[in-house]
């Protein structure tokens, strides 16, 4: 197990490494010249090239990737030009807002999409298993922008219930409502999905017959043996499927107006703040790894087999 | 797998028959939409701003209504499927190609080629499509060729790794042994004794990934990083709309419904064509 843990946290640290890699090529590929977008318009070329060195752009690229992984290790991920403090601060004071509505959303999802994929699973080509399959089938057609739509439609324009957008933390969780559905919807539609179609591929399994020969109640089936193993797949596409929830919030923060990394990442193009969306795709790319050896280490414990791969 | 058996079981899925229908429909309307559309889709027109449906002036009628510059609803709608699905299509071409080639080498070679590949493909899972898409815009711009370069290297993975786990297990049988000991080039190996057989998930794959290139799409265009106006876009028509909902929700309604319309059709003919092509099932 140990040995396992080690190899996929190499795993882990050679993707960060090469997406760290790919933001630095991608950054000097931008066509605009950093040192111009931090100056006023009415700077100088004097100005100009005197910030050119200040921010190390006269400098070789070897010299430049040096300067910026040391930097990187540091936990200095650059100044951004838009706000003008550090990109760390930047990132680090919009998170809560989306972890937020990510993790709730996250959290919900589980409590609601097992049991009802289960359910259909068990009960499949019934009336509960159609009504689930249908409304799988339906919200996974549906674009993260229509759902919102859907959802001011009903709850702000037709009933009035919820406020249109805006976002006060969990002192107002009214304000949380929709951006959590909207976040969550799709994860769900997956979640229940894999969990129907999980669970009816293990109980025709020839291990699930015998546990009946031997005299077992359905019910103990279904939780002690057939639920173990339809969790697997379960779990790596819930792992996988948390960070695409937060990358996910730049619609929804868009559209609820909510302070978060999304609605960061779209003003920062918009901007032309390349550090700051730097940054970002860094700080993603970790969340991404950490949660994947997360979802790893857990499929490993309870799938023996898998640390063999 | 036999034609008639084929034939009959795509007859007997509904999910393909529905998704089929569907697809077809808009694959018409998109290579037609010049035609069809019955007004200019950014002709502006002020003194008809956000009027319902129905709405007849000067003789022409606006069944979809107007939006808020006063353009006809239904011309956009029509007229905005046909950049949605062409990169759909291109970029799901584009991607079987790209990741398929890529995944049969991992698979067939193996050793540090595999390896190579496996993680290159981790890491760009490890970047959400979205934020990758955002940050590709940024820094060469919003263009259909950037579009359809978004989804190539958000979903050849998918693809690379379907065609490894397939091939790591089909190059071991004596088939391939056989070629190899008759001494058959490599390539000729990978593609004529071992792509023929690992057709069915991808093809599978692909179905599927119609569908969810329409939805990245409609969300980068609803943040103005996609199909860039005036060109019409079932994003941004929301996008432009979206401040309208309280007083002209068709505004926003039409292009939603479309969205879902068309990717429910991709998704359909997706599932039944997984149906179809299992090798479990017995008819």
């Amino acid at each position: 197990m140990g040995k396992y843990i080690l190899k996929r946290v190499a795993y882990m640290l050679i993707v960060v490494w090469a997406v760290s890699l790919i933001a630095f090529v991608l950054l000097r590929a931008a066509p605009s010249d950093a040192a111009v977008l931090s100056l006023p318009d009415t700077a100088t070329e004097e100005q100009i090239e005197a910030k050119r060195t200040e921010l190390g752009l006269n400098d070789p690229y070897i010299v430049q990737y040096g300067n910026y992984m040391l930097g990187l290790l540091k936990g200095d991920l650059g100044t951004s030009i838009m706000y003008g403090y550090s990109c760390r601060q930047a990132i680090m004071s919009r998170l809560p807002a989306t972890f937020n509505v990510a993790i709730t959303s996250a959290v919900l999802i589980l409590f609601i999409s097992i049991p009802l994929g289960i359910t259909a699973g068990v009960k499949q080509g019934t009336g509960i298993d159609f009504f689930a399959t249908f409304f799988v089938v339906l919200l996974q057609s549906m674009a993260v922008v229509w759902v919102c739509i859907l959802l001011l439609l009903i709850f702000t324009v037709k009933f009035n219930l919820l406020p249109a957008m805006g976002y006060k933390g969990w002192s107002r969780p009214e304000y949380l409502v929709m951006p959590i559905i909207a976040s969550g919807y799709r994860l769900m539609t997956s979640l229940t999905r894999m969990g129907r179609s999980g669970m009816i591929d293990v109980l025709s399994e020839d291990y699930i017959t015998c546990t009946y020969a031997r005299g077992m109640s359905r019910f103990e089936v279904y939780t002690k043996y057939a639920f173990k193993n339809a969790l697997i797949p379960i779990i790596t596409i819930y792992g996988l499927n948390i960070s695409t929830m937060l990358a996910g919030a730049v619609v929804i923060e868009t559209v609820f107006n909510i302070p978060g990394i999304g609605t960061m990442l779209v003003n920062a193009v918009n901007h032309r703040d390349y550090p700051l969306v730097q940054s970002t795709l860094i700080v993603t790319a970790v969340i991404f790894a950490v949660i994947t050896l997360i979802v790893d280490i857990v499929n490993a414990y309870i799938d023996r087999r898998m640390q063999l791969n | 797998m036999d034609k008639k058996i084929l034939l009959r079981r795509m007859r007997r899925s509904p999910q393909f028959v529905v998704g089929g229908i569907l697809v077809v429909f808009l694959l018409f309307i998109a290579l037609f939409a010049k035609w069809i559309a019955p007004n200019d889709p950014n002709v502006v027109n002020t003194m008809i701003r956000l009027k319902p449906p129905g709405f007849v002036d000067n003789g022409v009628t606006y069944y979809l209504g107007t939006d808020q510059q006063g353009r006809d609803i239904l011309s956009r709608l029509l007229v905005g499927s046909s950049a949605s699905i062409f990169i759909s299509i291109v970029a799901t071409v584009a991607v079987t190609i790209i990741g398929t080639s890529l995944g049969i080498w991992a698979g067939y070679k193996g050793g540090i080629i595999d390896n190579i590949i496996m993680r290159a493909t981790e890491v760009t899972m490890a970047v959400p499509t979205l934020t990758l898409g955002i940050v590709i815009v940024a820094v060469f711009g919003a263009s259909i060729p950037n579009l359809i370069l978004i989804m190539v290297v958000n979903s050849w993975n998918g693809f690379a790794r379907i065609a490894r786990n397939n091939v790591m297990v089909i190059k071991n049988r004596e088939f391939v042994q056989a070629s190899k000991v008759l001494g058959a080039k490599s390539f000729n190996i990978m593609w004529k004794q071992i792509f023929p057989n690992i057709t069915t998930p991808l093809i599978i794959q692909a179905s599927g990934s119609f569908g969810s290139i329409i939805l990245v799409e409609s969300s980068l265009s609803y943040l103005y990083l996609g199909i860039q106006a005036p060109q019409p876009s079932w994003g941004n028509m929301i996008a432009d709309c979206r401040n309208f909902l309280p007083v002209a929700p068709w505004t926003v309604i039409a292009p939603g419904v479309a969205l879902m319309i068309a990717v429910l059709g991709f998704n359909l003919l997706g599932d039944g064509l997984r149906d179809v092509l299992d090798p479990k099932q017995r008819r």
